[in-house]
């Protein structure tokens, strides 16, 4: 079997505030269909990553190849969705009606919508207020959003934050059943247990650099993690 | 089943949605009302008042002008509303994507961010139109009393404020944009509004260019408008402000871009506008849509001026503070703009009061230059002024028919029900609104 075509490359990206470097070229590739997890320490710059990755974030340097090519923003913008960690959006709508939104206005699966609303355990809390929902509750909510969204490529940061065992299982399980259709999942993720769990392979961060990437099979995940950050 | 939607048009039921849910603009509507109504009484009152006195020969048949007895107080609430209470709903529906997140999800769609901008201006205007139920009410009230309505000057003061709406908007918007926290942005757009009546301010003491551009503020914008008068260069300009500020606006509504990209931006809309703004002030083209023709000589009197064709110089020697300068400015020289092609204006003043400058023997004089002759005159009222142009054109001054005298509408009637309309069933509408609103959603 040849060497597998990445479906996206992340070349040298680096991203500073004022003097402070947050990410310098940072280099890695995201394969089509697999769970990829970002790992480091607090501070590391996951999350700088994911907002320069999902455009939020303007970047100082560095690309996003498909092929040898360079990505436009349009194109990233048909390539990846991206979830925030912590955000409450449209507070005062109800959940049933930002999946609708998102449905609409991001042109999403409807096909899926109860599947997803069933999967991610949200139907209680249909009509309650994005504002009013726990931080669990509300995770799921935005991860649902994710879920519908129609680019291939999920960008989720900390997708199991405030979840708790029971929901992290099933959420994991979720997200691997999209990447088994097809779609791409990479996650930020600050807990190596639960990154192992859903995982196939991993990018290595600390300090603003990548320092290891791989799927580490046959190797203790938290180990591999102590040893390059 | 739903038919599908366009992206733009969930944007637009997101924006609204999120308007019906803000408490500030429950807020707002609750006190528009006893707004408008305090202003709407009074002005009622006071109208029955000078009407009782049975005054309504052609001397002060002005005094009984609805437009302005009536509509200019009554709207001028819509003002007040625009000033201090619509920033911060305009502020609170632009600035509450970035504080919640959904910014950061909803620029993950192609659309452009002025596109998201002019979602939120629509939605805020859309608000205010139905805010302007309020002096609309008033407007039916005073049809109900009997009082006079010419539909024109409805249309003048209701598109004044509407222009004046957008542009509070459209600078909330900006400011919403370019600040980090949504109590920052508050601050920047009353201090604009500040500044504006500070130039108005400085208009007044020292005159020249400080009162040309006071006359393009919204303030003066809105008196035009609460006059009947319709200015083609006040629209155009109020119209580049706008669209500059919502540029303004989209360009910091893109989080992912860099900050360096969007002052160049900025100051490339800026540049635009600045530019606009210069080419704006060069259309003369104005509408005096008051029934009582308060911005324009009497038709008779136009027609006389049309005869000229030279270009006339006045010269007054008047300073800024004096209201000799204000008559002749208002009642004399703003009407003969609207009719001459080629009138240049010059004020002439050592001091910003003039009561010093007093002892000069010419001070006071308005000299006229028409076709190589000239004459002095220190009258500053419209009469006066034609007379003196009449006699330097060699033109006859024309006899005024006497249908063309206005003869005012007095009306005596109290304002019966308006407090019960504006206090009372206003208010509790708005709020009964509000709950089925928050019940439904």
């Amino acid at each position: 079997m040849g060497p597998v075509t990445p479906l996206l490359r992340i070349s040298n990206l680096t991203k500073r505030y004022g003097r402070v470097i947050a990410l310098q070229d940072v280099s890695f590739a995201v394969h089509a269909g697999e769970v990829l997890g970002l790992i480091g320490p607090n501070g590391s710059g996951k999350t700088t990553l994911f907002e320069c990755l999902g455009g939020v974030l303007p970047r100082d340097s560095g690309e996003l190849l498909r092929g040898d090519r360079p990505i436009t923003s349009a194109e990233r913008l048909q390539l990846l969705f991206y979830i925030p960690d912590s955000i409450a959006p449209w507070p005062s709508q109800t959940v049933r009606w930002a999946l609708d939104f998102a449905i609409g206005f991001f042109g999403g699966n409807r096909e899926r919508r109860d599947e997803i609303v069933q999967r991610l355990g949200i139907t209680p809390f249909l009509d309650v207020t994005m504002g009013a929902l726990s931080k669990g509750q509300r995770k799921r909510a935005v991860l649902a959003l994710g879920l519908l969204a129609p680019q291939p490529v999920l960008l989720a940061d900390e997708p199991f934050d405030g979840l708790d065992l029971r929901q992290t299982r099933e959420v994991a399980q979720v997200l691997r059943e999209h990447a088994m259709r097809g779609r791409t999942m990479f996650l930020s993720i600050h807990q190596i247990s639960d990154a192992a769990r859903v995982c196939d392979r991993f990018v290595l961060l600390s300090n603003g650099r990548s320092v290891g990437e791989g799927a580490f099979a046959g190797q203790d995940l938290e180990e591999v993690f102590l040893a390059l950050t | 089943m739903r038919s599908p939607r366009s992206a733009a048009a969930w944007l637009l039921e997101k924006e609204w949605r999120e308007l019906l849910a803000s408490r500030a603009w429950w807020m707002f509507l609750v006190l528009i009302g006893p707004l408008v109504g305090i202003s709407f009484i009074d002005a009622v009152r006071t109208y029955a008042e000078a009407s009782g006195l049975n005054g309504t020969t052609a001397g002060v048949g002005e005094a009984f002008s609805p437009l302005i007895g009536i509509w200019a107080p009554t709207f001028s609430a819509c003002e007040i509303a625009a000033a201090f209470l619509l920033p911060f709903v305009a502020i609170r529906l632009v600035a509450g994507d970035k504080q919640s997140g959904a910014l950061k999800l909803e620029t993950q769609h192609r659309m452009s961010s002025f596109q998201r901008v002019l979602a939120k201006a629509a939605v805020l205007m859309a608000g205010w139109m139905i805010a302007s139920a309020a002096p609309l009410i008033a407007v039916a009230l005073w049809t109900w009393y009997g009082g006079s309505l010419h539909p024109p000057e409805i249309a003048s003061v209701l598109g004044g404020h509407l222009l004046n709406a957008a542009l509070v908007v459209a600078l909330a918007a900006a400011a919403a944009c370019v600040t980090e926290h949504p109590s920052t942005a508050a601050i920047v757009t009353l201090a604009v509004t500040v500044g504006t009546w500070i130039l108005n301010f400085a208009a007044a003491v020292h005159g020249g260019l400080w009162e040309v551009a006071a006359g393009y503020t919204p303030t003066a914008m809105v008196a035009d408008f609460q006059h009947g008068l319709v200015r083609l260069d006040v629209l155009l300009m109020a119209t580049t402000f706008i669209v500059a500020l919502l540029t303004v606006a989209a360009a910091w509504m893109r989080p992912g871009v860099p900050v360096r990209r969007r002052v160049r931006d900025t100051i490339a809309a800026a540049a635009v506008a600045s530019v606009a703004v210069l080419v704006c002030t060069v259309p003369r083209a104005s509408w005096d849509l008051s029934e009582d023709r308060a911005n324009s000589f009497s038709r008779s009197d136009e027609q006389a001026l049309r005869q000229i064709d030279a270009p006339l110089r006045i010269e007054a020697r008047l300073a800024p503070e004096d209201p000799r300068r204000f008559d002749l400015e208002h009642r004399a020289l703003s009407k003969l703009r609207r009719v001459l092609p080629d009138v240049d204006v010059e004020y002439v003043s050592a001091t910003s009061i003039g009561l010093f400058e007093q002892s000069n023997p010419h001070y006071g004089e308005i000299t006229f230059q028409l076709d190589g002759r000239s004459a002095v005159s220190r009258a500053t009222t419209a009469e006066g002024v034609l007379d003196t142009i009449y006699e330097l054109a060699h033109v006859a001054p024309p006899a005024i028919a006497d249908g063309e005298i206005f003869r005012g509408h007095p009306l005596a009637a109290p304002p019966t029900g308006a407090a019960l309309i504006f206090y009372g069933v206003w208010p509790a509408a708005v709020v009964g609104a509000a709950l089925i609103w928050r019940k439904q959603a």
